[in-house]
């Protein structure tokens, strides 16, 4: 007999997420996923100054912020015609990746971490390191004070890391992590003023010149984070996917096999080669990865509580008219597809498009595949090819190697900053003008597009990582990646549903950058021209 | 303390610390290290719940410096409720607030992170389950519970409520949909509730992590809801004009004005106020705390203030890159420039702020004093 477990709020993710599966005999036989805030942002933004976009659209999200600004500066850039600098393009790559480490480090040890360490196992602790043991007094003065809070209550389960030597050095770890995501914050606010809300960007270019001193300031806390990520970061996500309990997630949590990346990381002037390689893969075959066509672009609100008229447009056409009360829907979010498939992004989306391109040739300086091998990983990405699934612990994985590869190449844009030369090409903003920004942020593909008229924005839409990841059926019935990924897990206690919110958390939700959208008494345009 | 993992020498350094954090004189180390001692034989329980938020200040607030965020979430306060930091998923997370509403009832703070939504029966922001279901698709599921509901439960039992950010503290960026959402700040939902409880306001988008940490300490510290100004901001960090406050305020009084990003001046960094500066509007001590461990601050990386700690932000201070309106002041044209020549001249503090305030046709904070 199938029963309905609802999970809400999804907690350790940012925003307000609902979770419903069907379990039969123990294994999940479907499963929905709810948006369930809704705010309204864009529609703040017409009839006001171009330069303000990237100010508000930050405030899309407070966790992603970094990620607006940038898309919505090279959104602008394109409008105006900006010819950018390269202290500007680099000072925005190194903010970009100072962004990723500290998210990267934040979802895996935060957000994550405690669905697989038992914090408790502490208590049980019998070694001699002295940081340790202070941990370990901390951690019993809680448990005798009964205020276990906020590691307690939670899921329990009997495959939580409990060895109380891993268990002690992981939740060490965790404390560490707060420190060191920090100094990513700290790097940013060197170029960027402040975070999050950050400050240093600018339609054509940014706001602070490179100095020897900023430069300095900068890469000290790199190379802290470097070694750091190196020697804790990639070392614990290969420990933990290593516990045998977790041998199942390799494969289980599969999001359906289809893969994009818009790309990110401009390596040229043009953004015609990127650190982060652009492109598509469908059904998990890497090696095929294919070129990204931005014309295959759809959403629909079949299921979303938005009138049914708007369904399966380009969303440079999207219409948000809400309707809380259609019949059969069940999220804020729509549901954007690629060439009418649900695609996932994020890190795995832009580790196997890496991938592919370096297997295939099409990438001639080989980074992951090596790491991968060095990190005895090889193994692994064999099951998970032979399965044709990628699941859970590759996720996790991933964004771990990403966050690597990232870190080691800022310290190459350091290398290539020039103070004293431009960091800003002054342009009018023009009377009319079309304007498009696609980068990845920490947690995947992101799109802005503007449309100036008169001088002030006339319409603004953003296309969302977590819309793809946490997006709801289709019109032709097809679910979301976090839908599907959750098929075929188990659940057998259902007072549990460990496996559930495991799923979901390595996909890093952001539910308030994916419900952002515009109500049209307030912003009446809707054609947009492809640009 | 030594329970604590704390030595002595510690822990005056971290009452030092706190004393800084609230701007108090060293003198007053011993008796906050006292007060703060006590403090940790009964930690205050903390439930943070989030309306129409996007997280910057959960994200600000781990940011915080001294303390760090490590020492506040398990030994100064019992954080029960974050939903961005909590293990607990589901029945599990939102039993912890339907428990507190009812077991520790006058005991605990409540920090509501974002506005309250308020049309079709609060359907806008929802967390948490109902008991009763309704049937979706042929499935029958629990109804969501909204965030106008968890408010009824909660606000009758906190001994004070704390509205973080902007947003939360003055309807902010979502506020601006209210016509469809109709969103509300924390501060009215609370008064119709409860016309008598406290509510602090804590502005800023995002807030300061010292802004919040420092009025909790505060509040742990002396026992009661410190000094507020008339939007409920506590006057201790609102309280400062940030124009006066400014390390580039010699270049405005100079008027020199940056005006194009790539100019780069050795020798005296220009002021911002060509390219949309709202420092003078915007109450709020971030030119001496500075963001981010002190690291930076947003004139500091050569960027317009855009007065994100005024309860005008964001509507009413856009276009944000355009100098505030022009000034007239005794006759004289009006010019930036001469605004220049008149905070030069003026020895009374703040003359530009009450100028511009005029011409804006707003009233001043009264947390302007100095």
């Amino acid at each position: 007999m199938a029963q309905l477990i609802s999970v809400d709020p999804v907690t350790r993710i940012e925003g307000h997420l609902r979770i419903d599966v069907e379990v039969e005999g123990g294994v999940v036989k479907d499963a929905w996923s709810s948006g369930t805030m809704f705010r309204g942002i864009e529609m703040l933004l017409k009839g006001k100054h171009p330069f303000d976009a990237q100010q508000v659209t930050e405030r899309i999200c407070g966790v992603c912020p970094l990620v607006h600004g940038t898309a919505a500066s090279y959104n602008l850039d394109d409008a105006l015609g900006v010819e950018l600098p390269d202290n500007a393009r680099l000072i925005r790559n190194l903010c970009l990746g100072a962004n990723f480490i500290q998210s990267h480090i934040l979802h895996f040890y935060h957000l994550a971490a405690l669905d697989y360490v038992d914090v408790t196992a502490v208590a049980q602790y019998a070694g001699n390191d002295p940081a340790l043991l202070a941990l370990k007094d901390k951690v019993v003065a809680l448990v005798k004070a009964g205020d276990v809070y906020p590691f307690l209550p939670r899921y329990e389960s009997d495959d939580y890391v409990s060895d109380p030597e891993l268990a002690t050095i992981l939740v060490s770890h965790y404390v560490q992590a707060l420190e060191m995501r920090k100094k990513a914050q700290e790097m940013l606010s060197i170029f960027y003023g402040r975070m999050p809300s950050f400050v240093g960007t600018v339609p054509g270019g940014v706001t602070v010149h490179p100095s020897v001193s900023n430069i300095a300031a900068f890469r000290a806390r790199l190379s802290e984070l470097r070694a750091w990520i190196d020697s804790v970061y990639v070392q614990d996500i290969v420990t933990v996917a290593g516990v045998s309990a977790y041998a199942p997630f390799l494969t289980g949590g599969d999001s359906g096999g289809n893969h994009l990346a818009y790309g990110g990381f401009d390596q040229d002037s043009k953004g015609s080669e990127k650190f982060l390689p652009r492109g598509v893969i469908f059904g998990n075959n890497v090696a095929g990865v294919g070129e990204f066509d931005e014309e295959k672009l759809t959403e629909s609100v079949k299921y979303s509580w938005y009138k049914d008229e708007t369904d399966w447009l380009h969303p440079k056409e999207g219409k948000t008219d809400p309707d809380v009360h259609k019949e059969g829907s069940y999220t804020f979010l729509k549901a954007p597809r690629y060439d009418g498939k649900p695609m996932e992004v994020g890190p795995m989306a832009r580790m196997l498009v890496l991938a592919g391109l370096e297997l295939s040739g099409k990438r001639k300086e080989k980074k992951l595949m090596p790491l991968v091998e060095s990190l005895g990983l090889g193994g692994a990405v064999d099951a998970c090819v032979k399965a044709g699934k990628f699941g859970i612990l590759p996720r996790h994985a991933m964004r771990a190697l990403e966050c690597k590869l990232l870190a080691d190449e800022m310290d190459k844009w350091l290398d290539e900053l020039k103070p004293g030369e431009k960091i800003w090409d002054k342009k009018d903003i023009p009377g009319e003008s079309y304007g498009r920004g696609l980068v990845e942020g920490p947690r995947g593909a992101l799109g802005h597009w503007i449309h100036i008229k008169g001088k002030v924005i006339d319409n603004y839409q953003c296309i969302v990582p977590t819309t793809w990841n946490a997006a709801p059926r289709d019109k032709n019935g097809n679910r979301g990646p976090i839908e599907t990924a959750l098929l075929g897990l188990p659940v057998p206690d259902a007072e549990n549903p460990i496996n559930v919110v495991r799923c979901v958390r390595s996909f890093d939700p952001c539910l308030a950058c994916a419900i952002h959208v515009i109500h049209p008494e307030h912003n009446g345009v809707r054609e947009f021209r492809v640009v | 303390m030594e329970k604590k993992g704390l030595t002595r020498r510690q822990f005056l350094k971290y009452a030092g610390a706190t004393a800084a954090l609230l701007g108090l004189s060293e003198s007053l180390v011993p008796q906050i290290a006292q007060a703060l001692e006590e403090l940790v034989s009964g930690k205050p329980p903390v439930l943070w719940i989030q309306g129409q938020n996007c997280t910057g200040c959960s994200v600000s607030f781990l940011n915080t410096n001294y303390p760090m965020v490590a020492e506040i979430v398990l030994d100064k306060l019992s954080v029960r409720y974050h939903p961005t930091v909590m293990a607990a998923a589901g029945d599990k997370a939102f039993g912890v607030l339907e428990e507190a509403a009812k077991g520790l009832a006058g005991k605990y703070v409540l920090v509501v992170e974002g506005p309250v939504p308020t049309a079709e029966g609060g359907e806008f922001c929802t967390f948490g389950l109902e008991k009763e279901t309704a049937s979706l698709n042929g499935h029958q599921r629990r109804k969501d519970k909204p965030m106008t509901a968890w408010m009824e439960e909660l606000v009758p039992g906190a001994a004070a409520v704390v509205a973080l950010g902007n947003c939360a503290s003055f309807g902010g960026i979502p506020a601006a949909n209210a016509s469809v959402t109709g969103t509300k700040p924390v501060q009215e939902i609370v008064k119709e509730i409860d016309k008598d409880k406290p509510v602090i306001n804590i502005g800023g988008c995002p807030s300061h992590p010292d802004w919040f940490v420092g009025t909790v300490l505060d509040y742990l510290i002396n026992k009661r809801v410190p000094e507020l100004d008339r939007y409920n901001r506590p006057k201790m960090f609102f309280g400062k004009l940030i124009h006066e406050n400014c390390e580039r305020r010699a270049a405005f009084d100079a008027g020199l004005f940056l005006e194009d990003w790539n100019d780069d001046n050795p020798d005296m960094k220009l002021c911002l106020f060509k390219l949309g500066c709202k420092g003078p509007v915007t109450y709020a001590d971030c030119p001496t705390r500075r963001w981010n461990s002190g690291v930076n601050w947003c004139v500091g990386a050569n960027a317009p203030c855009h007065g994100c700690a005024e309860p005008s932000f964001y509507k009413d201070l856009s276009p944000l890159y355009e100098p505030l309106p022009e000034v007239h002041f005794a006759g004289l044209t009006p010019m930036v420039d001469t605004l220049g020549w008149i905070g030069a001249a003026a020895t009374a503090v703040g003359i530009g702020a009450h100028y511009l305030y005029k011409q804006l046709g707003k009233k001043e904070p009264e947390g302007g004093e100095s």
